[in-house]
């Protein structure tokens, strides 16, 4: 999109990014309605794997310790990272064509996010005590105590930073889909379009980029860590491991990204918002990082087969030549090499500019990357450091539904935040109508002195929180005390952005009486209509009979 | 401050597996049927790896009977998440099973694979239930558990000790996990290893003794006396 749009065609693009929440069609009912027994049929297994025990589903002591579900993990992390990477880097280097794609890679991070946070609590035995002893006992030498605390900063920080991107488009929905005014009202939460509250938004948008990206390396190589940590398994002590798994993060995550904008592309009319140019250079840098990965895939192959230790040799023959033969060589070949071979072939080739190439290649990078994890965490289960007699792993149906019910669940999740807020951002030069009917907290106007000092004591609270929970790490309740600190320091630019100095406020300081009225009819129309009590006399509101505002 | 650790003479070892039968006993380990136990699910403290060494046609069997080692420098509880295992000041890698929440780290990390994961329910068919021993709790699904050098008997040493008002002498220990105590060969034995004057220390400091995977430095208190020749 371009600032050379007349008033009328800015419209119809508002009109059209806006028509998932203005519009819903008979088909998402019905697509809802068949996501939702699968759900149903997940919860039955949930249940029924937490009253019986991780027993029902595959794995042994002497087998597979970890399965698919663990794969899956990995995987939708690997997806949630890139999410913010796009944005993020759209972001800081204003990387105007690839804006439209910018919010759905913002809502594919809290998903699968939050799908992935869903397949670890139900990978652990107790899943009961899952949160709570990690909170209350959490030790900081674990790598498990990393990985919870840098997701749930990142669970956090990404959410923060996805509203606070999305904050301009939600007041600017309330002007334009009157009948969920109400809803996108309290979303906003007293935006206002003035110069410098837009400066000062962006401003804060910008900074929560720059801080997000590098929590986002972290997360993934925090998971690589939680495998190349380990002395005790052949094939995973491997300091590469970390790049490797950020390196395959973008990969996976790429792809998926491709992939996603493909439906929504062909579910909505926006194929102006996401034209074919858009995925030839997605597809270009899809290749680019399949190529590194292919490096890096390399290496460790290489490092696993030329000499002993031979643990660690016996693990790569097996993926290589042994029983994941078949698997391996169909993740490799199908999974990096022909789809980078067709994203190269379509990069150097000017006349080709294939959105359907370009997704099947996604697609196929996707599966493979699945697959890639697959067998990162499994085979070297088959080769202990001791004789023992392994029983082979056969991924179970009730792990299957485990794992697919997140899926499920990821797909029905994205689907309902494509119904409630803007997926696509929104041409900057929009005018949007800021005045009281449209804010919902007026209070939230302070004195300028107040807010930095508020600001400012969130921010030493925080870090002192952290600082706190870090030198008491050897007691109890340590990673709640810094996760409380990691918590706040995230909502910093949020308060920075949703206080507003009294000195800029656009609209009345105060909320004096005589608004309320004004205030309440556009907030609640139907107040406004409903009849009276006049001196013990019930009498019809003036309003009664106007149409909604 | 003692160090425990324990001794076996793989020499004297006749592969009975009477050691694993009296773990099983003494800490109520649950039973596991055919279809769990084909499936790798079968939990043992102590257990006895079987090895072929050598071809046709010099083939030879080799048994290793294989307790928690029970490491200095142990991964596993460097790993946990929820300090549900760690290393006491006596060098005992403990595990409190009712703070594990099941993540399966310690395994994994283990190279030993002396650790065991209770996948369902622990079971126990009638009438073995009457044979728990009232001094070691029977833990839940989804938890990990391992070899505890039978603390609750190192303890209860310790309480006779303090009330006979007299340090633990060797000869209180030597015999005192189940395993070393059933152990009818005399292969086994159990005691303070920074005591010099041990018999543990003294069979440790032996030309034939040995540690598993010493390479990866995680400093085994479980030393082996390889057979001779």
């Amino acid at each position: 999109m371009n600032d050379t749009h007349t008033p009328s065609e800015t419209d119809s693009i508002i009109r059209r990014a806006l028509l998932p929440l203005a519009h819903t069609s008979r088909r998402f009912y019905l697509f809802i309605a068949a996501l939702v027994p699968l759900l149903v049929v997940w919860g039955y297994f949930v249940v029924y794997q937490t009253q019986l025990g991780h027993g029902i589903g595959g794995g042994g002591t002497k087998g597979a310790i970890w399965g698919i579900v663990v794969a899956n993990i990995v995987h939708l992390i690997g997806i949630s990272h890139v999410g913010i990477a796009i944005s993020a880097t759209v972001r800081i280097m204003n990387l105007e064509r690839y804006k439209p794609l910018a919010r759905i890679a913002e809502i594919v991070t809290l998903v699968s996010m939050t799908a992935a946070v869903m397949n670890i609590a139900l990978d652990v035995g107790r899943i009961d005590r899952f949160l709570v002893n990690i909170l209350l006992h959490g030790k900081i030498h674990g790598p498990f105590v990393w990985s919870c605390t840098v997701i749930t900063w990142y669970v956090i920080g990404s959410s923060i930073y996805l509203y606070l991107a999305m904050r301009r488009d939600l007041c600017l929905a309330a002007n334009m889909i009157p009948k969920r005014r109400w809803l996108y009202r309290i979303l906003a939460i007293g935006y206002q379009d003035t110069p410098k509250v837009r400066e000062r938004h962006e401003r804060s948008v910008w900074w929560s980029a720059v801080i997000i990206l590098p929590i986002m390396v972290s997360v993934h190589s925090v998971y690589g860590y939680v495998f190349g940590l380990q002395a005790g398994r052949p094939g995973w002590f491997n300091p590469i491991l970390a790049p490797y798994f950020v390196l395959g993060a973008i990969v996976s995550g790429f792809s998926a990204m491709i992939i996603i904008a493909a439906i929504v592309r062909k579910t909505f009319p926006w194929k102006q918002f996401l034209p074919p140019r858009m995925f030839k250079g997605l597809g270009v840098f899809l290749g680019f990082v399949i190529w590194l990965y292919m490096y890096f895939l390399f290496s460790e192959i290489l490092t696993g087969q030329y000499s002993p230790p031979e643990a660690d040799n016996n693990v790569w023959s097996d993926i290589l030549w042994g029983r994941f033969a078949i698997l391996t060589w169909c993740a490799l070949l199908g999974g990096l090499l022909i789809p980078f071979a067709a994203l190269f072939i379509q990069g150097v080739t000017k006349r080709i500019c294939s959105v359907a190439l370009t997704v099947t290649a996604a697609v196929m990078c996707n599966i493979g990357l699945w697959c890639i994890r697959y067998l990162i965490v499994v085979p070297t289960f088959y080769h202990p450091h001791l004789p023992y007699r392994i029983t082979p792993y056969v991924p179970t149906l009730e792990e299957g539904i485990v794992m697919g019910g997140t899926w499920v669940f990821a797909i029905l999740f994205f689907s309902v935040l494509l119904k409630i807020v803007p997926v696509i951002e929104l041409p900057e030069d929009t005018p949007i109508r800021t005045d009281s009917r449209f804010v919902l907290f007026p209070w939230i106007t302070l004195p300028g002195r107040l807010k930095n000092l508020i600001i400012a004591g969130v921010t030493l609270f925080s870090v002192a929180m952290v600082v706190y929970g870090i030198s008491t790490w050897q007691g109890d309740y340590a990673p709640l005390k810094w996760l409380t600190g990691i918590g706040l320091i995230c909502i910093v630019p949020l308060l920075i952005s949703v206080l507003i100095p009294r000195e800029e406020c656009a609209r009345p300081p105060s909320f004096p009486r005589a608004h309320a009225r004004q205030y309440m009819t556009s907030a609640t129309p139907w107040h406004a209509r409903a009849p009276r009590m006049v001196q013990d006399k019930i009498v019809a509101s003036p309003q009664a009979g106007r149409p909604p505002p | 401050m003692p160090r425990w650790g324990m001794v076996i003479d793989l020499d004297r070892c006749t592969a009975c597996q009477a050691c694993t039968v009296a773990c099983r006993a003494e800490n109520n380990i649950p039973f596991a049927g055919p279809r769990e136990a084909a499936m790798g699910r079968a939990i043992f403290w102590n257990e006895l790896i079987v090895r072929l060494e050598g071809e046709h046609p010099y083939p030879e069997i080799r048994y290793l009977p294989r307790p928690c080692m029970h490491c200095d420098n142990s991964p596993c509880s460097k790993v946990c998440p929820v300090n549900a295992t760690s290393r006491d000041d006596e060098g005992i890698v403990g595990q409190i099973p009712s703070r594990c929440i099941g993540c399966r780290m310690c395994m994994c990390t283990c190279p030993y694979t002396a650790r065991s994961f209770n996948w369902l329910e622990a079971e126990w068919p009638s009438p073995m239930e009457k044979q728990h021993n009232p001094d070691v709790a029977v833990r839940e699904k989804g938890v990990v558990e391992k070899c505890l050098f039978c603390i609750h008997r190192i303890r209860r040493v310790k309480e006779t000790a303090r009330e006979e008002g007299r340090e633990i002498r060797d000869e209180d220990v030597i015999k005192l996990t189940a395993c070393c105590q059933t152990c009818p060969a005399g292969a086994r034995v159990f005691g303070d290893l920074d005591d010099s004057e041990s018999t543990v220390s003294k069979m440790a400091r032996n030309r034939r003794a040995f540690s598993l995977l010493e390479e990866l430095g995680t400093h085994p208190k479980v030393i082996y006396l390889r057979e001779r020749t």
